[in-house]
């Protein structure tokens, strides 16, 4: 008995260990670093050639990874590692590959601008990649105990790396508030869970779904009159507090401005993109798991809390945009952006859960057209198709092949809906679109954003000042790094032909085809719009700074010519953000195959 | 001579070799034009590397066509081996077969058989009779009295395409070729006289060869001479483009071609006539030619248009459209034996009585439209179409009325104008008139017979006046190319294709020599001045004087050596003319000018020429300062002087026996060797045997009337027994006349120049008072609207957007009040913002 459990755990920590290379990798490399350092070594080689070279090989396991999923065309299947507790899946392996690159963009960023001075190299590299391996575990995190433990990992170091320009009181502050707050938000998180599983008694995601329809199993619907629920509601409100706090979703924002003003804007960057990345990746796996396969009394109840996520995303998104306007320096203007961002992003969640927990006879009625209470397949067939991807073009077929006949009536459309596997599908065509918007905006805004943090980082080794009145007419002086900045800036409102515009349109298209399950989603639309139009002001006020003012002739010059390694860098990023704008179709598809693994 | 035959697969063989030979030949000057104007530009303007290069590609380009002109020649026995009738379908099945890949580019050889030629006599002892040639394979010729010479079924033309540019419908436009004797003669005479023109303008424009050239003729504003950079490379590279789009032309398959090719020669023009566009008078020069060109292309433009309306094709061979066989222009218009064959029942669609029926093949199927009606087309179209064509040949060669712009072309370098009268743009004009002439009904002929003859009356009459060197011979090739057109629109196809290919010869001969002896004198251009030059320049004046002599057209009657006479080239191809339009006029009486105008000119002709040599060369010094410094030009001028001055003298050879009479001779419509009839106008062309028939008295006649010419100019410049001052003082009105060139130009800009003016200040005065004065108070209601507008717009809307953007504004200001930055209360709400969604949750939430 004990030798085949041992035997059994033998094998999962030897299959686990091989799909857990990338992460195991960037371990070593950590190990590495500290052992460079120990032997005082790094003198000859500098540390961020090891951090480096790890990354670039966690990179190709990661690729290696990547191209199999890509050759077996998407079809792995979800097989969870480590007995549970994290999941390996495209999603996974995505992501994975998705923070590598970005890991790698930030390390080449720091080289070039030396903002950890080769002393503190091996400390800084250490923070980054320890930081990056709690993002990839909350990226494939498949219980809530790796939630929490992914969640937490990410931040410690990332509190650490706020403060590390050590010298300055603006740092040290912002490391502390950003520490004390992490701690508050951790601890109401930690609620949360305990709540949750406490009352399922389970912290498997996956088991989620059946626990919960198990506990209401006898209610006729879900409401705030059952103590039940209402336990549930505060437990999932205190878990989403601490997604908000990661995400720096008002009201959970605070944090944000302060740290990424006290920060270097390296370290910006690399928060306002990575650990972003790893939370919607977290989130979205959190909201599959409670969406998938529901009971109708359970749909609605989570319908609402995805219009609450919608409320909220569409909040931040215009706080965020608002409170950008009256921002004289320039990182506290970006850290505001990220709110909004962070607000778009979040509605596609919010459209995620909303159609994921549709009850069934409302799409009935969507589907029947005529309102006579019988739907034929043909009809069927051809009204679905507008709503989903052509992936999931024969879901609906699922009802009638069961049911055997070609016309349905609404009581037995329902009766069949109430199958687990009958409700994953027909849903699962809207939700992967939702989630391919998300992860299209992710790949661009990665880009984008962190074109526009390494502007200002490269910007400040010149003039010293993150200040935006300090930019007045840099256009003379660095005109690569001006219109980079332009570019990124311009996708970051969203205009085409820029990639920013891709991802909001399709986010925004989502939201659109959400539209018709819950009106609210139509407003959150309007919102979203908008706040569009809010963003272009503070952005194009920037711009203007640095391309209508004349440069002051006392202005500390920042002379970056076209043929620099600073200015490559920044073309290098920005390109991306100008090919993700024209060549749509390939990101696109990819991130629909990726999406459509969760289901 | 027996009746030889080729092989279908050793036509196509020739086909190919022919083919490829003049796509280098043609295709080669392009090349040069491409590396002379880049390299040049950016190269060092004393580098003759440009002219060496333009050189060595005409040359070239006329060693591939002299070599395909030889390969033609000796393969099919100059003409006479032909397919087999027996392989003659199935030379058209396999063409057929073929032109699937036609698409693809690579192109067979298509066999186009154009039916049955009239065929020449070869044999030197067939001169004296009365052979009816022509006849064909049909069995209804052969009851004549036929000679033995009678060859295969046909005489074929090589035609195909290179590349397709696109189709539209069923109307396929490519660049396509058509390759036959004319096609090769053109190509040989053209490559090399254009060779010969090249060498002699490295030494005439080597005064280019500097960084800054002052011309002394332009002068800028504040009175000075312009300065500007050395052109030698560019002079060049336009010729090298001229070249090669006066061969693409040649080469050309489809009419539509030709008229790309043809606008090209006229840019190539353009651009080289106004070389020196610092130049006033050059610049109004390439101006009015090219203007003038437009309009007769205008003409060309409407016949193309009939004909792709009614024809359905551009091209001139059978070919195939889409895989349907698809006959050639030629082959829908001429019957076997070149008649055209008229339908004269009304068509009650259209109205039209008289129409003609379009061919399929020469062997009389007609072509029939979707309902199984034989495709016609009006016969008035038909003629529209031909006058419309002619109308731009009218306009290239410069024949009345648009002859004017010729003489001002000799603003271009000497070079130029070499180019331009003899080898190409002129030579474009009457190449298309020979080209399309199964095109031409009976009257469109008769309309290019007269106006041939006009031109060549006016012109030679201007020329004996004229006292500028180049000027002179500039009348006389508009003269010389009344002549062919006269020649061509009396049926005297070869006669006129004859003279075009003499004329090219001795005429570029005098304007290089005429160049020599400008560079000679120092840019002196007026005969006034000169005198006695012979001396100095020997080489040029007797170069010269071959030319004037062959373009006289004197021989030495009665002796003969070796059976031939004793004559230029001039002389045959003239005589030719002159005999065709003898024998016309025998057929129709009423028009008896069309050969006495021609015989007087001819007289005329002597008389100018020799005037312009006598004037020039013999006699005393008129100019002494001038004459001391005049010497004889450098070897890479006199050089091509003697080349061409042989092949002035000799390239007519043999006359109507020799090879260039022959070799043209076989690519002659069908039905003109027995002559055609114009089925309503009753006009008749004479036959070969007619024309044959009064050759002798014709030459005499020609021989006598230059002869007196001749004389009569040594009379007055050479021996100066008369004085032409008295005579000019006798006839002062005419010459008066005459030196105003017949006062075309002030009839010209009376007709059309200032009505246009007139017209245009009308325009003015409507468009100031009318328009103007709607516009302006527009302008003004609209500035007044405008401004209520803005009062709008800054008081309420304006006020409204910054209303609402302050209101934002504020609001994002406001914001920052939430963020105190005390970290006390960031704790707090965390809890309060986690209750707050609690209880926000509870209260919309359903119970």
């Amino acid at each position: 008995m004990f030798d085949t459990l041992l035997e059994l755990f033998v094998f999962d920590v030897q299959n686990s260990l091989q799909r857990f290379a990338p992460e195991l990798t960037l371990c070593v490399t950590v190990v590495a670093m500290l052992l460079v350092r120990l032997f005082n070594l790094d003198r000859h080689v500098p540390s961020y050639w090891v951090a480096l070279g790890g990354t670039l090989i966690s990179f190709f396991f990661a690729f290696t990874d990547f191209n199999m999923l890509k050759m077996e065309s998407f079809d792995l299947a979800q097989q969870t590692i480590f007995t549970g507790l994290l999941v390996f899946d495209g999603f996974t392996i995505f992501f994975r590959l998705f923070l590598l690159l970005f890991l790698i963009l930030v390390i080449a960023l720091t080289v070039l601008s030396g903002i950890p001075d080769n002393e503190d190299g091996a400390d800084f590299y250490v923070l980054l990649l320890g930081s990056t391996i709690g993002m990839m575990l909350m990226s494939s995190a498949n219980h809530m105990l790796i939630l929490f433990l992914g969640i937490e990992m990410a931040s410690v170091p990332g509190y650490v790396m706020v403060g590390f320009l050590k010298g300055r009181k603006k740092s040290s502050e912002a490391a502390f508030k950003y520490v004390v707050y992490g701690a508050g938000a951790a601890g109401v998180m930690l609620y949360g869970i305990s709540l949750l599983t406490g009352l399922l008694g389970t912290a498997d995601m996956v088991e989620i779904a059946s626990r919960m329809n198990a506990v209401f199993a006898g209610s006729e619907s879900v409401g705030m009159g059952d103590a039940t629920a209402r336990t549930v509601i505060l437990a999932l409100v205190m878990i989403l507090a601490g997604f908000a706090f990661k995400l720096s979703i008002v009201p959970f924002h605070f944090w944000c401005p302060d740290a990424f003003e006290g920060a270097a804007a390296e370290i910006g960057g690399f928060l306002s993109v990575a650990s972003k990345a790893a939370a919607f990746a977290l989130l979205a796996r959190f909201c599959v798991a409670f969406s998938t396969g529901q009971a109708d009394n359970l749909k609605e109840f989570y319908m609402y809390v995805g219009i609450g996520i919608g409320a909220i995303a569409a909040l931040s998104a215009t706080f965020g945009n608002l409170a950008a306007y009256a921002q004289t320096n320039v990182k506290r203007l970006l850290a505001y952006s990220t709110i909004a961002h962070a607000g778009y992003m979040l509605m596609a969640i919010s459209a995620l859960v909303v159609v994921l927990n549709e009850p069934a006879g409302d799409l009935f009625a969507r589907l029947d057209a005529d309102g006579d209470g019988v739907l034929t397949r043909q009809i069927a067939e051809q009204r679905y198709q507008y709503d989903v991807p052509e992936l999931y073009r024969s879901d609906i077929a699922i009802i009638f092949d069961q049911l055997g006949k070609n016309s349905i009536t609404q009581a037995e459309f329902v009766e069949q809906a109430k199958d687990p596997a009958v409700v994953h599908t027909l849903h699962r065509g809207l939700g992967a679109q939702a989630l391919e918007g998300l992860l299209y905006y992710l790949a661009v805004y990665m880009f984008m954003n962190l074109g526009a943090f390494a502007i200002v980082a490269l910007i400040r080794n010149h003039i010293f000042s993150e200040e935006l009145e300090d930019y007045k007419g840099l256009v003379h002086q660095t005109p690569a790094l001006c219109i980079c900045m332009l570019i990124c800036m311009f996708s970051l409102v969203g205009l085409p032909p820029l990639g920013g515009f891709v991802g909001k349109f399709m986010i925004f298209a989502t939201l659109f085809e959400a539209g018709a399950v819950h009106w609210s989603m139509w407003a959150i639309l309007l919102i979203g719009g908008v706040n569009t139009v809010f963003s272009l002001v503070y952005y194009i006020r920037v711009l203007k700074v640095m391309f209508l003012a004349e440069r002051p002739a006392d202005a500390r010059p920042a002379l970056i010519p076209f043929r620099s390694a600073p200015s490559m860098y920044c073309v290098m990023v920005t390109v991306p953000v100008l090919a993700l704008g024209i060549f749509v179709e390939q990101l696109s598809y990819t991130a629909r195959q990726v999406a459509s693994i969760l289901f | 001579m027996s009746s030889e035959t080729l092989t279908i697969e050793e036509f196509q063989e020739i086909g190919k070799a022919l083919r490829f030979l003049l796509m280098v030949a043609w295709l080669l000057p392009l090349a040069g034009f491409a590396v002379e104007i880049f390299a040049g530009y950016w190269g060092h303007r004393r580098s003759k590397m440009a002219s060496f290069l333009a050189v060595g590609c005409i040359f070239i380009g006329f060693a591939c066509s002299l070599g395909a002109l030889i390969h033609w020649g000796t393969l099919t026995r100059w003409g006479h081996k032909t397919v087999a009738e027996s392989q003659h379908h199935e030379g058209k099945s396999e063409g057929e077969g073929q032109t699937g890949i036609l698409d693809a580019g690579k192109l067979p050889v298509e066999f186009v058989a154009l039916a049955d030629k009239p065929t020449a006599h070869k044999d030197a002892d067939n001169d004296d009779h009365h052979t009816t040639s022509g006849g064909g394979h049909k069995d209804a010729h052969h009851e004549g009295e036929h000679h033995d010479d009678h060859h295969g079924p046909g005489t074929p033309a090589f035609s195909g395409g290179f590349y397709l540019l696109g189709s539209f419908g069923d109307i396929e436009i490519g660049l396509d070729y058509y390759i036959d004797s004319l096609t090769l003669i053109m190509f040989t005479m053209v490559t090399l006289i254009a060779t010969c023109i090249h060498i002699f303008a490295i030494g005439y424009m080597s005064d280019e060869l500097v960084e800054d050239y002052v011309d002394h003729h332009a002068h800028t504003s504040d009175g000075k001479h312009v300065h500007r950079p050395g052109r030698f490379y560019r002079f060049f590279a336009f010729m090298s483009l001229f070249c090669f789009s006066m061969l693409g032309l040649v080469l050309a398959g489809n009419i539509f071609q030709v008229f790309v090719f043809w606008e090209l020669v006229g840019i190539c023009s353009y651009l080289l006539i106004g070389f020196y566009t610092e130049r006033k008078s050059a610049s109004t020069a390439a101006n009015k030619a090219f203007i003038m060109n437009r309009v007769g292309d205008f003409g060309f433009l409407i016949g193309l248009m009939v004909i792709v309306t009614y024809l359905g094709t551009f091209r001139f061979a059978d070919h195939e459209v889409n895989g349907a066989a698809q006959p050639g222009l030629f082959t829908m218009i001429r019957g076997a034996d070149g008649h055209i064959d008229l339908d004269q029942t009304v068509d009650v669609e259209t109205g039209n009585d008289v129409n003609v029926v379009l061919l399929k093949g020469v062997d009389g199927e007609t072509l029939t439209n979707a309902n199984g009606k034989n495709r016609t087309i009006p016969y008035w179209l038909l003629i529209v179409a031909g006058l419309g064509v002619f109308g731009g040949c009218v306009g290239k060669s410069a024949q009345f009325p648009l002859q004017t712009w010729l003489p001002d072309a000799m603003e271009g370098p000497t070079p130029v104008s070499a180019l331009v009268h003899s080898a190409t743009m002129v030579a474009a004009g009457v190449y298309l008139a020979g080209r399309f002439f199964p095109m031409f009904t009976t009257e469109v002929l008769l309309t290019i017979a007269y106006i041939g003859c006009i031109t060549l009356f006016v012109a030679a009459t201007i020329a004996v006046v004229a006292t500028d060197i180049k000027r002179v011979l500039a009348y006389s090739t508009i003269s010389q190319l009344g002549y062919m057109m006269l020649a061509i629109g009396i049926g005297g196809w070869g006669a006129g294709l004859f003279h075009l290919v003499t004329h090219a010869f001795f005429k570029s001969l005098m304007f290089l020599a005429s160049g020599s002896v400008i560079i000679g004198c120092h840019h002196e251009q007026e005969m006034p001045r000169m005198g006695g030059l012979w001396r100095k320049m020997p080489i040029t004046a007797f170069t010269m004087l071959v030319g004037v002599i062959a373009i006289s057209g004197l021989a030495i009657p009665g002796i003969s050596i070796f059976g031939e006479k004793i004559a230029f080239s001039g002389y045959h191809s003239k005589d030719e003319i002159v005999a065709t339009a003898l024998a016309f006029m025998q057929m129709n009486e009423q028009h008896f000018l069309l050969f006495l105008v021609p015989l007087i000119t001819a007289g005329i002709t002597a008389f100018y020429m020799f005037r312009l040599w006598f004037y020039t060369f013999a006699g005393e010094p008129r100019d002494a300062e001038l004459h001391s410094h005049v010497h004889e030009t450098p070897w890479v001028m006199t050089t091509p002087l003697i080349i061409l001055a042989v092949f002035a003298a000799g390239c007519a050879i043999g006359g109507t026996h020799g090879p260039l009479w022959l070799g043209l001779l076989n690519s002659e419509p069908i039905g003109l060797a027995t002559g055609l009839t114009g089925q309503l106008s009753g006009i008749a062309t004479p036959s070969h045997d007619a024309v044959h028939a009064v050759h002798s008295t014709a030459g005499m006649y020609a021989l006598i009337v230059a002869a007196t010419g001749a004389f009569v100019a040594y009379l007055l410049y050479g021996a100066g027994v008369i004085d032409p001052g008295d005579i000019k003082q006798q006839f002062v009105s005419l010459h008066t006349f005459l030196v105003e060139k017949w006062r075309f130009d002030e009839l010209y800009d009376a007709m059309f120049v200032r009505p246009v003016h007139i017209v245009a200040s009308w325009c003015v005065g409507v468009d100031r008072y009318v328009f103007d004065g709607l516009i302006h108070r527009t302008a003004r209601t609209t500035i007044d609207v405008s401004r209520w507008d803005r009062k709008f717009d800054e008081g309420i809307i304006d006020g409204l957007v910054n209303l609402v953007g302050n209101a934002v504004f504020s609001a994002g200001r406001s914001l920052r009040v939430v963020q105190t930055g005390s970290l006390r209360q960031y704790i707090m709400f965390i809890a309060v913002g986690v209750l707050v969604l609690f209880v926000l949750l509870f209260a919309v939430f359903p119970s």
